[in-house]
């Protein structure tokens, strides 16, 4: 009897910190998987995770300021983030969500781009950070390895 | 004729349900419309300050980060640091994001307030809260449709749909369909 108590106790216990790990604001479909994949490992191989469904968190270092249609994640490993991105208006990240910790279920995609579409790309960016945009930064085509987000999770 | 009467009733009713959730349609409308050169829901006030001296990267503590916060006269709820590159730091307060630039001590300070009024039309004309609300802005596009149907018979004679009513109507289908033409 005690085992089964003690089993109980330990099935609630461990659903309730899973619970309490994923509250804050959420966006698009909940959260579906309880353990996070680290950022460095889908950038040390990105093509092993390409195609998959995972969940990832870190914190918001940079959201889209004019759709909120994307976002940054810090990585795990020191300078590396991994963007975050959403279909236009299925959601929609607001601008508070910079320096909070996020969970963000999604999968993970390749974007290849040509050298004028890296251009675009940048510039783009640029636009959208309020920032001036040094074309010599782009010297070829780029492939650009993301997270296409199905739901999340920010923290307060 | 009967159907006339109630046909303007039911315009009329509608019109003064309609009336709220259209202005703010037509405005958020409008806000939203400029989104590639404006935030239509946030300001986003961007300034350039200069700390006293550079940062020592092998200092970067907390103590460091409050240090150039205090020296900033930055107030608000210190919420998380970010390193994007050995010479960069991002700090994030609550409405302000500091990037600071560790060798030379320029900052860009990102402060974001929430514009009144706008966020909130905002928020309801690009169907954020979802849920509920859904149904309500369904059943408002559903009100307009008849809005539109039932102004096409409020006047009879020349100044109805069988005489200046036409033109205009026809008007307003060849326009959006003109525009279709000349960019679809």
């Amino acid at each position: 009897m005690k085992k089964i108590i003690f089993a109980l106790a330990l099935l609630i216990f461990s659903n309730s910190t899973t619970l309490l790990a994923f509250e804050g604001d959420k966006f698009g479909k909940p959260l579906t998987l309880t353990e996070p994949t680290k950022i460095s490992a889908i950038e040390k191989s990105p093509l092993s995770f390409v195609g998959k469904k995972v969940l990832i968190s870190g914190t918001v270092v940079e959201v889209c300021s004019t759709r909120g249609c994307w976002l940054d994640l810090a990585s795990d490993t020191a300078f590396e983030k991994i963007q975050v991105k959403v279909t236009d208006g299925v959601i929609v990240f607001p601008l508070s969500a910079r320096g909070r910790t996020a969970y963000v279920e999604g999968i993970v995609e390749e974007l290849k781009l040509s050298k004028k579409e890296a251009l675009d790309y940048g510039r783009h960016k640029a636009r959208e950070k309020g920032i001036s945009f040094d074309p010599t930064t782009v010297i070829g085509p780029q492939t650009i390895y993301r997270l296409r987000a199905l739901g999340a999770v920010i923290e307060k | 004729m009967k159907w006339r009467k109630w046909n303007n009733i039911i315009h009329r009713d509608l019109g003064y349900l309609c009336f709220g959730l259209t202005i703010i349609y037509a405005i958020s409308g409008v806000a939203v419309n400029h989104i590639d050169i404006w935030n239509p829901s946030y300001s986003i006030e961007r300034i350039q300050s200069q700390l006293a001296k550079p940062v020592a990267t092998e200092q970067l503590g907390r103590d460091t980060i409050f240090e150039i916060l205090a020296e900033l006269d930055e107030t608000g709820l210190y919420k998380n640091s970010f390193r994007p590159d050995p010479q960069t730091l991002q700090i994030f307060v609550e409405g302000n994001t500091l990037t600071v630039n560790l060798t030379t001590g320029n900052v860009l300070q990102e402060k974001v307030t929430s514009r009144p009024v706008l966020h909130q039309m905002n928020f309801l004309h690009l169907n954020h809260p979802k849920k509920l609300w859904s149904w309500f802005a369904d059943l408002y596009a559903l009100f307009l449709g008849a809005l539109a149907v039932t102004g096409l018979f409020v006047l009879r004679g020349k100044k109805g749909i069988t005489g200046r009513g036409a033109w205009l109507t026809t008007t307003g289908i060849l326009l959006p369909l003109l525009f279709l033409w000349l960019y679809f």
